[in-house]
């Protein structure tokens, strides 16, 4: 099999041997990660470049595009993961990207100088489809075949040696799941590198002869296009955004000799856009049979068996739902030891500042605003990482897809299709990369609709106001916690495909999309990807934690400690530190006392002495906390809150509440450290917090709890009427249903492009809140 | 019934079937091409309903119903 025209194949080829000679100078070598969805190019790219790997933007780049590096024999390469894709033929301009990539028309990035095509090795012939496809743009491929295990395991057997004639190009197998054959593939590229401009480029796939002089006819027609790859795409891609882009409203001429030309391919039996699907599967079912041998089915092996109950309308959509109310509970269960760890290190952390700097703003700043306001958040990391964990697991192993499957119907309900589920789905983690996933929707409408509501998904960032407050007033009986979390999780699912059905018959009204989805084959999961996920959500959650909410919590912290002084001008924090001592003081006599009676082995005689000791404590700590109360109510939050606490009112919060969920509308998170603020934690009886075993034994927890419970206020008139339980539930339903988060207003306007989309998010999502929370409340006051 | 020609929605779970005729816009005959599902081609009904599964080859494909009754099979054993 020969090349179509070696002569063209020569011509694109001396640019990038140009690229090439130039980048073997500065040692730095491009590989570009071509492959279908579903191929393990992600756990591959993982492990070829470990932790050197960042997402790239790139200037009218919407896809996602990663980047890493690895050394080999001290030559660095470059590793571009272009996203999964199944053809070549682009349909909309984010597809178009991929195609411009590999081209080099990229600004900032290099033309590949190397694609490595990534094949499923059980699915060979529908994989080798894009590769050949690879062929046509004139550059060196690698091709990697992935899976030889599944492959095996299902009686199909592949002789390499003969892939590697009969396609003419450099082959090897991996299984990059279990690692193995990585090595080899790192010294396949390098060696391949050291000779890039003498590797021979495998031959383009013979079309018809028809088809070759429709393009000759074509290309002088179209003089700008000097690629002979993209001359072949312009004819093929019916209505593709080459056609958009070569032939305007001003051109129609041009775009009418191109639909002749397409017509008279028709004629002779060659219509576009399906007779490339045809040939080239021609040619591979030939090909294939060359090194391809398959043996007897291998049939109802027993992952099929659990597939089939899996994807089973009833069966497999219990088993979803039973699945999520046992990760919730793993989550809330699972991750209380070592929050503790966390809240003892912050405690000691703080104490131990506070020792070494004197009393005054700057003592405030760094214990009150950054250790206790950061810490409060920090202190949900474990779950966090325990959510990333479980969300990674059912993504490696294949059960999203079936669950995309599962809720397809649902979906389809709500104009929409299964392909905004794993969006949605991803969005328990994080608004952010939900929304970039739906750039696998190709339907605009469709994906704008999903964009819109994926933030009603409950991410990992509300996680801990839910937890702090199902710890504190919903604990009991024990099933109650867990499901409780999985309640809020389901307002998310229940919402958001309502909101997407009422955008898609408004604002967003047309067509009913259509629906094709790639199921994977199951396996096991990597516990690499796992923790790599884990890892990489960990440190964003921490970064988060140390930019964003790190300077939220200082505006917060100085809007609750200004003014400190109060209408005598004396310092609030100078008389709380004086309380202080004095508190400090009579906790010491009556240790003193209670060791004394302890040395002396009888009863305290001194019974008298120790009461009054206690008395006194009881009446410090009440001056204290009513210096706190007032110097909070005259900051500037304060004033701010109890000037809106009308708005505040009829959901059931007071003004604390109420700046509280302020504030966290820069990040959701704020607003446990904002509370933590409010609710001074140092009024805490330290004693308690020796006995940590969940949230509600933290600081912040029994704070919240004594302030809820025993109204400690009286300045407060709503205080007295209000049942914790609602308005934690009150609260709790805003949080679910607000769009409290910057990082997410900031990734729709990317997305969409537009400023009218982020605010629109913002309004409908407050007002949807406020409302739900008004009802709960409401509703709720008839019967508690 | 065997050798019938059939609408896909219309194939019960483990039934299987070679693709006839495919109807419907060039965009989307052309993305199922791309997928493997052509004239000619064998599948099996792994879950039917208002969106089915299909085993093509060794690829599943998720389809919905108003989609799979522009593909004609013929039945088969």
């Amino acid at each position: 099999m020969k090349p179509a025209s070696t002569e063209k194949q020569q011509t694109a080829v001396a640019p990038i041997m140009t690229v090439a000679q130039k980048n073997t100078i500065e040692k730095k070598i491009t590989v570009a990660l071509v492959g279908n969805p579903n191929t393990g190019k992600s756990t591959l790219f993982n492990a070829l470049t470990g932790l050197n790997q960042r997402i790239g933007n790139y200037s009218g780049v919407t896809v996602e595009l990663k980047k890493g590096k690895f050394e080999y024999q001290k030559q660095t390469f470059d590793i571009i993961d272009l996203p999964g894709t199944y053809s070549v033929a682009a349909r909309s301009p984010d597809e178009m990207i991929a195609t411009n990539l590999l081209l080099g028309q990229i600004e900032d990035l290099p033309a590949p100088d190397l694609i490595i095509s990534l094949v499923d090795a059980s699915n060979l012939q529908r994989h080798l489809y894009l590769t050949t496809q690879l062929f046509d743009l004139g550059k060196p491929i690698l091709l990697v075949l992935n899976m030889m295990d599944v492959a095996k395991s299902r009686g199909v057997k592949i002789d390499l040696s003969q892939l590697q004639k009969t396609l003419q190009l450099p082959c090897l197998a991996i299984q990059a799941h279990k690692q193995i054959g990585l090595e080899d593939l790192k010294k396949s590229i390098w060696q391949l590198s050291e000779r890039l401009d003498k590797i021979e480029l495998p031959p383009r796939i013979p079309f018809p002869a028809v088809f070759e002089s429709v393009i000759e006819q074509i290309k002088p027609i179209f003089p700008e296009i000097k690629s002979d790859f993209l001359i072949r795409r312009l004819v093929i891609d019916v209505r593709g955004p080459l056609e958009k882009k070569y032939c305007s409203d001003e051109d129609l001429p041009r775009l009418e000799l191109l639909n002749n030309s397409r017509t008279e391919l028709a004629k002779q039996g060659l219509a576009v856009p399906d007779m490339e699907a045809r040939e080239r599967y021609r040619w591979l079912r030939q090909a294939t049979s060359h090194f391809v041998k398959k043996e007897e089915a291998v049939s109802g092996s027993w992952l099929d068996r659990i597939d089939r109950i899996l994807t089973h309308r009833l069966y497999g959509t219990f088993i979803f739902f039973l699945m999520m109310f046992c990760i919730f509970q793993t989550i809330f269960v699972g991750a209380s030891p070592l929050m503790d760890g966390i809240d003892y290190l912050r405690e000691w952390v703080g104490s131990t500042v506070e020792s070494n700097i004197q009393i005054g703003p700057l003592r405030s700043l760094i214990v009150d605003g950054i250790i206790k306001g950061v810490g409060a958040v920090l202190v949900f990391l474990p779950q966090i990482l325990l959510l990333f964990g479980f969300i990674a697991i059912l993504e490696d192993c294949g059960y999203m897809a079936r669950a995309a499957f599962l809720m397809d119907r649902l979906m389809a309900w709500c104009g929409l299709n299964g392909k905004s589920f794993i969006p949605l789905l991803s969005s328990i983690a994080c608004a952010v990369p939900g929304i970039m996933a739906t750039r696998v929707i190709e339907n605009r409408r469709d994906r704008l609709a999903t964009i819109l509501v994926a933030p009603l998904m409950s991410c990992s960032a509300r996680l801990p106001l839910y937890i702090l407050l199902i710890a504190l007033f919903l604990q009991k009986p024990w099933w109650l916690p867990g499901l409780m979390l999985f309640m809020m999780y389901l307002i998310g699912f229940i919402s958001a495909p309502i909101m997407a059905w009422l955008f898609k018959g408004t604002i967003l009204r047309g067509p009913r999309p259509t629906f094709i989805m790639e199921m994977p084959s199951f396996k096991v999961p990597s516990y690499k990807t796992v923790l790599f996920r884990m890892w990489e959500a960990g440190i964003a959650f921490v970064y988060r934690a140390g930019i964003i909410i790190c300077a939220a919590m200082v505006l917060v912290w100085a809007s609750l400690y200004f003014p400190n002084h109060d209408s005598e001008n004396h310092s609030y924090d100078k008389q709380i530190s004086t309380i202080q001592e004095e508190i400090d003081q009579l906790r010491h006599s009556i240790e003193n006392l209670d060791s004394y009676s302890e040395a002396k082995e009888e009863a305290p005689l001194n019974n008298s002495d120790r009461e009054n000791l206690e008395k006194k404590l009881e009446e410090e700590i009440q001056r204290m906390n009513l210096l706190y109360g007032q110097w909070r109510r005259q900051s500037y939050l304060g004033q701010l809150g109890r000037g809106l606490e009308p708005i505040f009112t009829p959901l059931g919060w007071d003004w604390k509440v109420g700046v509280a969920v302020l504030a966290s509308f820069t990040a959701r998170e704020v607003v446990v450290g904002t509370l933590g603020m409010i609710y001074n934690q140092g009024e805490v009886d330290p004693k308690e917090v020796l006995h940590l075993k969940n949230a509600a034994d933290s600081p912040l927890g029994i704070a919240i709890q004594s302030q809820w419970q025993t109204n400690p206020d009286p300045a407060n008139k709503i205080e007295r009427s209000v049942s914790p339980i609602l308005r934690a539930l009150s609260l709790m339903i805003f949080f679910a249903l607000c769009c409290q988060c910057t990082s997410t207003l900031a990734v729709i306007k990317r997305e969409t492009q537009s400023w009218f989309w982020p605010l629109f998010t913002l309004v409908y999502m407050t007002l949807l809140a406020y409302v739900s929370a008004f009802a709960v409340f409401q509703l709720g006051s008839l019967f508690l | 019934m065997l050798g019938s020609l059939v609408p896909l929605d219309c194939l019960q779970p483990g039934e299987f079937g070679s693709v006839a005729d495919i109807s419907g816009e060039p965009e989307w005959i052309c993305r199922m091409a791309e997928l493997g599902m052509q004239e000619g081609c064998h599948l099996k009904m792994v879950q039917n309903g208002s969106t089915c599964l299909l085993q093509i080859g060794e690829c599943r494909l998720c389809l919905r119903a108003d989609k799979s009754a522009q593909i004609l099979v013929r039945l088969q054993g």
